[in-house]
Parts: structure tokens; sequence; C-alpha cells
């Protein structure tokens, strides 16, 4: 249908180009031009062409740890996500055998996604809390004589929260990509003495890392995005490489948060390309 | 394509001794939820023969192939391959290889890395894997394409490939699952011989299963025709043609005609018929003798019928023949297929040799006699109840 | 193979645990707050339940004590509705565009990635110091309106192109064949067969947009919306009040999606007869 107009796809899609450009690549573009500018106190943003902020960051101590901490953040919860995702899809695709059961089953695991996040975040509080349900099974069971307070307000709580958050996204590609495999490609390798560790290793494995890479690219952006999980989970003794931003911005520093969105946004397409390097995702969205 | 058996690789584990490919179906029944996909299968397929398993999709065929190759166990019934039960063993112990309809090569892996997958499966080293496994692509003449991946290949390729991977493991049966049907028709009558061939060099059994008659008939020693979960009929190629047992099989390998009628008397053997609309047909003496009264099916091969013309107002109908109104014409080379239209039968057909009917041509509306010799009517083991068959061959 | 045996093998137990398990996970803390939001005048943020009451939601529509909750609220439902009307149009456009080769497809679709991951908080800058530089101020149904499609095109546009990866080129040329117009072959044809589909875009639409809150953050301008309201009573609220909220959000969220696969499974059934 080439041939009958070559317009019309550019009409097409040119209302999300203009969406984009007006609301994304326009708004980047100034963040940053922005981070080159001076902040002066009482008087506010001053237009320059300084690297002063980034000197500012990257000299500065905290913001490494920040990072770190964030990247630490990522590995983890990337690793649990990733481990519940891949054996959650497994069980739904070559486990569940009525077809009606898998779909209920994945709805379930997807429904929470459409609810609030902020919603889902603050609902650990009555289970992790001081006196929580888990604390009070604790004491309760004797188990323990004091409330365990590392529940709340700790690390542990922030992965919990990003757990219970971003696993859906790692979910959602992998079974997608676990539910194209021809099963007889299982029956093969059986076919050929695989065990079953021998075929999940060797045939669905290989054949899921589209899904896996899409799930890798959501789950790390979104960890590495995040500053209000690690900020109300933690009780504000963490902090992420977006916190950074989320001060410098309570200061109204545009200037410096604007150097710091850029930095994060460069580690954040880093990661991407990374990912979209070792698959082709794009020709596994389009066909 | 030069096979020869492969030796069983150093460190294979075989568990039978006999080696032998013989396949025994024992009351053998699936059942899917409540439906029987199969039910009480009996069937013995000698070792070294090539088996079709024909019959229309959804009869069952494939089922049995896959509770033979371990992918589907059965509810009930046994299976044995050279005389030791396989249930519940793995395909590998099995001595199965199967070659799937889609040909399930690993889409993640070169051709040689799949070849090579059983290897792997059992630690052989690599070097030792990439040897053997070029061997067998040398086998299939595709050594030259081995760093290609699958979707690079073309569809004949795919399947040689297929196969060299169902090879390696040293079956002592294999297992094609509708082999042929994803080719195009040139291809698929190159394969048809390249399987025939290779089967008889090998020398192991061959479950092939497919829907197609003629292919059944040319590659088979052995053709094997389902209904829906039972089967019909299990014999040579040529008997289930000439002589099929049942109207279904009459009708499904297509070159019958099928008729009925209620046994008259009985004189020096010669069975008498009377149709419902009131034709008369003998029957030569058969292995049991029917007794009068009984209903009794019959079937006449297509190029066993002779036509002539009649005049419309010609009603009365000699011994072994009917009345009819020819439906279509279609010429067919050799031969010309004449359609009858009978009143009360589904179908009937007669095969006119080519020199012959150009003879005394004949064309649509025109009204004949069809007749026979009784010689060449050969008795049904069932009474034909009507239903026709829409995958019957035509 | 695991799934054509009869007899399951054990790892059908251990996973089938994971998914219970899983499953608790994720609902057992939604279901805690949904509990405690009916809590007694006790004030208690934790079990047990005491003199089960509706006063927590009472107070959430009494602004002295909580902050704006209905006017948070009307500002979300139509915000989330209008992104949801763009986005269903937007993406279902796009997509069809991307089933040509088109120059530029390539940057337009990475684009469309980066707007997906970018962190929310950088995009929100962006769009406030693009507004300040036009002198605009931020609204919600300005700046914030944009920022949220910029979140809910790629997800339409991704789920489109699922949808349409399935949808053979031929349908269209058939009706082309048969005499249709471009816009007939598009109303009738084309639609019907992908609007399943549109469906699942207008419940991300509309959900990503009712529940975004870092896009939110500096985009709304002076007057919150709901996840803002929400986020801001987390600081300040100390009283069930907020579960009840919790629990009234996420009753209009389950609302939608069970009107959204409702309708989806309702066309399928009618489809298959």
């Amino acid at each position: 249908m080439n041939s009958r107009s070559s317009a019309l796809p550019y009409i097409q899609v040119s209302p999300l180009a203009l969406v984009l450009i007006l609301f994304f690549s326009i708004p980047v573009a100034l963040v940053l031009l922005v981070s080159f500018f001076r902040y002066q106190m009482l008087v506010g943003i001053v237009p320059d062409f300084t690297f002063k902020n980034y000197a500012d960051i990257l000299t500065n101590r905290t913001n490494w740890m920040l990072y770190w901490s964030t990247i630490k953040f990522a590995l983890i919860v990337l690793a649990i996500t990733g481990f519940i995702g891949f054996w959650i899809s497994y069980f739904l695709v070559f486990h569940v055998r009525n077809l009606v059961t898998a779909i209920a089953l994945f709805l379930v695991c997807t429904v929470p996604f459409w609810t609030s996040n902020i919603i889902r975040m603050i609902s650990w509080r009555p289970v992790l809390g001081r006196e929580g349900v888990i604390n009070q099974a604790l004491v309760g069971s004797g188990l323990t004589d004091q409330p365990v307070e590392w529940l709340l307000y700790s690390d542990f709580a922030v992965v919990i929260a990003y757990v219970h958050l971003f696993t859906l996204f790692m979910i959602v590609p992998i079974f997608n990509s676990m539910a194209r495999i021809d099963k007889s490609l299982l029956e093969a390798a059986v076919d050929a003495g695989a065990s079953r560790w021998g075929v999940i290793w060797n045939v669905v494995l290989p054949l899921s890392k589209t899904g896996i890479a899409l799930g890798t690219l959501f789950v790390v952006t979104l960890v590495m995005g995040d500053f209000s999980v690690v900020t109300v989970m933690s009780g504000g003794l963490s902090g992420s490489a977006a916190s950074a931003i989320f001060n410098d911005l309570q200061f109204l520093n545009y200037p410096r948060a604007a150097a710091n969105a850029v930095i994060l946004l460069i580690v954040v397409l880093l990661i991407a390309s990374a990912i979209f390097r070792l698959v082709d995702v794009r020709k596994e969205l389009v066909r | 394509m030069n096979f020869t058996p492969v030796t069983a690789p150093s460190g294979a584990s075989v568990t039978d001794t006999s080696n032998s490919g013989e396949i025994r179906l024992v009351d053998l029944t699936k059942k899917f939820g409540d439906t029987h996909a199969v039910k009480d299968i009996n069937l013995t397929i000698p070792h070294g023969s090539y088996c079709c398993l024909l019959g229309p999709s959804g009869c069952g065929k494939t089922t049995i192939l896959r509770m033979i190759a371990g992918h589907e166990a059965p509810t009930s019934g046994e299976i044995t391959i050279g005389g030791t039960s396989v249930l519940g063993l793995p395909p590998v112990q099995r001595g199965t290889a199967m070659m799937f309809q889609s040909y399930a090569l690993f889409p993640h892996l070169s051709i040689r890395d799949n070849v090579a997958f059983y290897l792997k499966m059992r630690g052989v080293g690599r070097d030792e894997r990439r040897k053997r496994a070029d061997e067998m692509l040398e086998r299939v003449q595709l050594a030259h394409l081995r760093d290609r991946m699958p979707a690079q290949l073309s569809g004949g390729q795919q399947q040689r490939v297929a196969l060299a991977r169902s090879l390696i493991t040293n079956p002592r049966v294999l297992l094609l699952d509708e082999p042929l049907s994803a080719l195009d028709e040139f291809l698929r009558l190159q394969m048809r011989v390249e399987l025939k061939t290779l089967q008889a060099e090998l020398g192991i059994t061959f479950v092939h299963v497919t829907h197609t008659q003629p292919e059944a008939i040319a590659l088979a020693d052995m053709v094997v025709v389902m209904d829906t979960g039972r089967i019909d009929q299990a014999a040579r190629a040529r008997d289930i043609y000439n002589s099929p047992a049942t109207p279904y099989v009459a009708r499904f390998m297509g070159a019958q005609n099928v008729l009925t009628g209620k046994v008259e008397s009985i004189e020096g053997g010669i069975a008498k018929l009377k149709s419902a609309r009131g034709e008369t047909f003998e029957l030569a003496p058969q292995k049991a003798a029917p007794a009068v009264g009984d209903d009794l099916s019959f079937s006449v091969r297509r190029d066993y019928i002779t036509i002539h013309k009649r005049a419309d107002a010609e009603t009365q109908t000699a011994t072994n023949s009917v009345l009819g109104t020819v439906d279509s014409i279609e010429y067919q080379g050799n031969f010309v297929k004449v359609s009858l239209q009978v009143p009360g039968l589904d179908t009937f057909v007669a095969n006119v040799p080519d020199h012959d009917y150009f003879i005394e041509p004949i064309g649509p509306g025109d009204a004949v006699t069809a007749s026979w010799d009784k010689k060449h009517a050969h008795v049904l083991d069932r009474v034909d109840t009507g239903a026709s068959e829409p995958y019957a061959a035509h | 193979m695991p799934s054509s045996q009869d007899r399951r093998p054990w790892t059908f137990y251990v996973l089938s645990l994971l998914m219970l398990l899983f499953v608790l996970f994720l609902y057992g803390p939604m279901i805690s707050v949904l509990v405690l939001s009916f809590q007694g005048p006790s004030a208690s943020l934790n079990f047990p339940l005491r003199d089960p009451s509706l006063i927590w939601f009472d107070e959430l529509f009494n602004p002295t004590r909580v902050g704006d909750v209905p006017g948070a609220f009307s500002r979300s439902l139509p915000l989330a509705l209008v992104v949801m009307v763009l986005t269903v149009l937007i993406s279902v456009t796009a997509g069809f565009g991307f089933r040509h080769r088109f120059r530029g497809s390539g940057p337009l679709f990475y684009m469309a990635i980066a707007s997906l991951i970018i962190p929310g908080l950088v995009l929100s800058i962006g769009i406030l110091v693009t507004a300040q530089f036009l002198g605009l101020s931020a609204s919600w149904y300005g700046t914030a309106l944009g920022a949220h499609l910029t979140w809910t095109l790629p997800f339409g546009l991704l789920i489109m192109f699922a949808i349409l990866g399935r949808l053979s080129p031929s349908y269209e040329e058939a009706a082309f064949d048969l005499g249709a117009s471009r816009w007939q072959s598009i109303k009738d044809v084309v639609v019907p067969i992908v609007f399943p589909g549109m469906i699942a875009v207008a419940l991300f639409g509309f959900t990503l947009s009712y529940d975004e809150f870092p896009r939110s953050w500096l985009t709304v301008g002076t007057r919150n919306t709901l996840p803002l309201e929400i986020w801001t009573m987390t600081t300040n609220v100390t009283s069930p009040a907020l579960y009840a909220l919790g629990t009234v959000t996420t009753v209009i969220s389950f609302f939608v999606i069970a009107v959204a696969l409702g309708s989806i499974i309702l066309i399928q059934r009618r489809r298959s007869k």
C-alpha cells in the first residue's frame, strides 16, 4: 500500500511526533541548557555557560554514594524480579494446561499494575511496621521478644516495595516471549535427551532473552529514576540518584538540579543502549 | 542421500539389548477430558517396516505417534518397543526420535549446533560434537550451510536438518509427524523418494503420520487407516486399496464405489442381493458365507465400472448395474473420471480409460447404465451406514 | 515435556507455591489497607480492626482536616479521561503509521522509548523549565497533560505494535479489493479487529495518568492531582483517612479495570459465537 499514498504514514505519526517533541525533546534540550546556567542565591537562575554545576556534583562524595546506592538497589531488585518474573512466566506458559486459567492467573498478576503506586507502597506500613502484621505475628508466636525494627524504614523495606511495584514489568515481557516459544521445541530437546534443566537452560532461557532484556530495561530505569519509594520506605535514611535532584529542587537550585538530571539521564540511556545492543528489541516489538 | 547406520555414541547407555524396533500397542486408550482421542488400539508394527498412519485430521493418528514418542502418556494400555515396555521412559531411552511437522529447529542455534544438541546433552566435548555433527550434515549434503541459522534455510533444507538432528540419536524408531506437508509439490515428491530410500538403508522402523492417501500408498509397507479414535484397517497398501475392510476405508481411499443390498438367495455359493431401490447384485463366493436376509455392503473399484448410454425410457436394470445421470466429466490424462448421479447414492464414479471414453463420448446430463462383473465386487466387513466422508479422496 | 505428561512433575508444585506466595505478596498489603480503612475512632493505623466504621471516609470529604481530596478528584478524573482519549487516538493512528516504512521511523521509535524510560522527575523539570521559558505557568490541564502523554503514548504504541503485528495486511487489502474506500476499510474492517486492543490502550491511558506521581510533581502547578494529594498526606496525615483514600482510589481503579476487561471479554465472546 506504500504506493497508494506515501504521505499517509507521516500524517499518521505526526500527532505522536508533535507531542513527543513538545513535551519530551524540547524539555530535555532545555534541561541540558539550564544545566550550564548559574544559580545565585535570592536572584535565582542566571543564564551562563559554566561547568560549575557538573563539577560540584562530580566532586561531591555524597552524590557518588547516592549513585552507588541506587545501582546496588537496581541490581538487587533486578535479581529478585528477574527470578520471580522468569519462574512465574514459566509456570503460566508451560505448567498451566488450561488456557483460560493461564489468562486468569496472568491477569491476577497484572491488575495491581493499574492501581496507584503510592497507595501500594503505603500499604506496606500496616504489614511491616513496628506494630504491623508481621511483628504482631512474630511477637505473638514468641519467636522474638521485641518487634523487629528493620522491617519498615530500612533498605529492606525499599527493596520489598520495589519488588512489589516493578515485578509486573518483568513478568509481562517475559511471559510474552515465552508464550511465543513453539512447544515442539521443548519436545525436540527432550527427544535429544535433555533433562528438565537442560531444556530450560538450552531452549527456554535463550528464547526468553528479549523478554528478559525488555523487563531489565523497565526495572533498571524505574529504580534509577525513583525518589518517592526510597524516600518513604527508608524513612529518609537512604537516597537515590533522583533524590539528589529532588533536594536541589527543594532549594530552588534549578541549574544544579538540571545538571543532576542530565547525568542521571546519561546513565539511564547508557544502560538502555547497552541492553538494546545485546538484543534487537525493536525487531522483536515490531514483528 | 547416502545414509549408513551410525554406530552408537560412546558412553551411550542402551537400555534394551534387542535393539529391535518392533512396536506393539496393546489396548491403548487416550482420553482428553471426557473425549477419547484414541480408544482400545491394538497394533503391531514389525521391526524395520515403513508404517503410515493415515486418516483425516482429528482421527487420533498424531496422538498415537506422540504416545509412542513419550510426549503424551496413555490413559490406559501398553506400549512396547523391541519387546519391553517403554511407558514412563524418556524418548532417548525408548530409542525413538521424532521429526516434527514444524521441524522444531532451535531458532537460536546454528545448523551445526542444532544437529549437535543431542551430543551436548550427553556431555560430549565440543570438538568431538562438532566433528560428528559435521559428519551428519555431510550425509544430508548440508555441510556447507552449517553456520547458518534455521530461519536462513529453505523448507527442504530445514527438513534435512531436522532429519539429521533426529538420526544423530541413532534411533531404532523414527517418528515422522506430517513430514511433507510444509513442502511444495515438487519437493514433496522428491523427499518422498528420499525418505523411502533412507528407511531401506537404515533398516529401522519408520512411523509416518499423514492425511494424504497417495503418500501413504507410495511409501508404506503397512498402512493403518484410522477413523475417529480407532483403527479401521491395518494392512499392506495393495490390500487397503483393493480389499478395503469397511465402507469408511473404501470411501477414504477413494478408488471404490460402495453399494448395499439385502441377501435374497444363495445359489451355488453366489449370493443374490436386492437393493432398496430394486437393483439386483451378485456376489462371488466369500470366505464367510452370508445368510439369507442379511444386509451386505460391497465395493467395486472405479476402474472396473463400464458405462453405456441408454435411452431415457429404459428404466429396467440388468443384474450388477445401476442407472444414473452423468454429473460431471474430468479428464485425468490416462483416464476420464465420470461422476454419476445415482438416486439414493452419495457418489458413484467410473474411471473410464482414455481411449474407451473417446470411442463413445458422453457428457453431463446423459442417461447411462453403469455395470460391472460380479468377480470385482468385494464384500465389506461392515454394513454401510451411508455416512459421507468429507475427507475422502476423489 | 512438563505440560503434556499426565503426572505433574514436582516443579509444578514448587512453582504453584511460588505463584501463591507471589499473589499473596501482591494483594496482602492492599487488602490490609482496605480492611484498616474501616478502622473505628481509635484511629489505630494497625490491626486489629476495632469498632468498624466509615468515619475515615467521611473525613476525606472534610477538607479542613486532610486537605482538598474532593478537589483533587475533580482534577484527576477529567485529566485521566482526556489523557485516555488522546492516547487512544494518537497511539492507534501512529501504530498504523509504523506499519509502513517511512523515513525517520527509527528515530521516532527511539524517541518514544526514551520518553518511556526517562526518569519522571527529569521530565518534570524539563517541562517546568520549558513553560517558564515560554512565560506560561504550569497547570494540570496543560503541562501535566503533556507530561502524562509522554508516558502513556509510548505504552499505547507498544500495545499497538503487539496487536497490529498479528493483523495481516491482507484484511485491509481484501477490503480494498471489495471496493471499500480507505476510510470504509478502516471503519468496517480494521477498527473492529483491533477494537479489544484499543480498549487495552484506553485502560493504560486512564490508569497511568490517574496514578502518575513523578511526572505530575512539578507540572500540575498550584492545584494538586490525587497522587500528589496522597503524597502530601503520607507525610502529614497519621490517621486511617489515608487508608480510606487508598481504598477509594483503588476501588475506582478496579472499576475501570473491570469495565475494560469485561468489555474485551464480551467482544471476544460475541465474536466466537
